[in-house]
């Protein structure tokens, strides 16, 4: 008994190649590609002049600190870069348990202003900031420059605070 | 020749999905931020540079509510509370503070050094107050930090700290005799001045 062939054969095997192929695409880049929430992740752990929404300062928690008048301001001792970097690690924001707005400008003590920041609210900050000039290799005086201020609408300012740190270009 | 042609088609189907998934590929990378956020949560977790070393607190607002013009050319002190605090510190060397110092947003070392509350509506109008860093209590054995020149372009020193919860419990003492013989229609309104608290990382008793 001889089989007869079926003519169609090669075309189904072909559709059933395609279909498998267009199948595996669409689950690929499900895969690959991140919902809107969790775009909304990436950006609150922060990333260069991105602003995050949950900053941590990463110094230990302090239980009263939310009963306790004033404004927390961070400080530091040091940071450093590599001679042309376009961006600084350092994190610059607004300590969760404040009532004020900040706006922090990071600039060197002569005046030059390496970058500055809209008004962070409490819980804001970056962790990594884009420079606004690029730095040659030597060991500089720099601060971070913070501003209180309301978190009205006009902002009215209150009183400021300078961090003096060490920023060492490599 | 129709299945050599079926087969052309389905081998270029296959290359354009390779293909389109390559360039999403790309895509994501430039745009997903992922990547760069864990380098440098890496980079910043083995590098203490660039971290927060410590916390103060600073009042972010200092107000002498009501002031009144005396009945007479006498001294009229008025004064108000404040607190500077170190409130987190984390590996500070021995033998190192945090030093804060303190100065009006006006100050200049080659310049005029005082720290002034001015009328809101007539920047023409201000008045001197003091900077004690001592309590209400301890005030008449006390001088003002802003009774010396002031040498640093910080400020005037307020004090050091080594260890959270150490603090500076001062007072601001306006003399109101300087409201005295002037028409109060002319002076009344609401008045602010700023205070800029400089810290850093200094040898003790710099």
């Amino acid at each position: 008994m001889s089989k007869k062939k079926n003519p169609n054969a090669p075309l189904m095997v072909i559709m059933t190649i395609l279909a498998a192929a267009i199948i595996g695409c669409l689950v690929g880049a499900m895969l690959f590609i991140p919902s809107s929430d969790d775009s909304k992740e990436e950006k609150a752990q922060g990333v260069v002049g991105r602003i995050s929404d949950n900053w941590d300062d990463q110094v230990s928690e302090d239980p009263d600190a939310s009963q306790e008048s004033g404004t927390q301001i961070p400080g530091y001792s040091a940071a450093s870069m590599k001679e042309g970097d376009t961006s600084l690690l350092l994190r610059v924001g607004n300590p969760k348990d404040n009532k004020v707005g900040l706006i922090a400008t990071v600039r060197l003590e002569d005046g030059t202003e390496l970058y500055k920041s809209p008004v962070l609210e409490p819980g804001q900050g970056l962790e990594e900031i884009p420079l606004e000039k690029t730095l040659k290799k030597g060991e500089y005086n720099a601060e971070v420059y913070y501003q209180c201020v309301l978190l009205n609408k006009e902002h009215t300012p209150l009183n400021a605070a300078i961090s003096a740190f060490t920023l060492y270009v490599d | 020749m129709t299945t050599k042609k079926l087969l052309t088609l389905a081998l270029s189907a296959l290359m354009i999905s390779a293909t389109a998934v390559s360039v999403s590929a790309a895509t994501l990378t430039d745009q997903n931020p992922g990547g760069q956020t864990e380098v440098t949560a890496h980079i910043s977790g083995s590098d203490p540079h660039g971290t927060v070393s410590y916390k103060i607190t600073i009042p972010d607002v200092v107000d002498f509510g009501e002031l009144v013009q005396p009945a007479a050319n006498e001294d009229s002190y008025k004064t108000v509370g404040y607190n500077v605090s170190l409130d987190e510190v984390t590996g500070l060397e021995s033998g190192k503070q945090i030093s804060v110092y303190v100065k009006d947003q006006n100050a200049s070392i080659d310049d005029d050094q005082n720290f002034y509350i001015t009328n809101k509506d007539n920047s023409n109008i201000s008045f001197k107050y003091h900077v004690f860093n001592v309590p209400q209590s301890q005030l008449s054995e006390a001088t003002s930090i802003n009774s010396s020149t002031m040498t640093k372009t910080a400020g005037f020193y307020l004090g050091g700290f080594t260890a959270p919860d150490e603090n500076v419990d001062g007072t601001l003492v306006i003399n109101q005799v300087q409201l005295y013989g002037k028409t109060l229609a002319d002076i009344a309104g609401d008045y602010s001045g700023y205070m800029v608290f400089y810290s850093a990382i200094e040898d003790i008793n710099p």
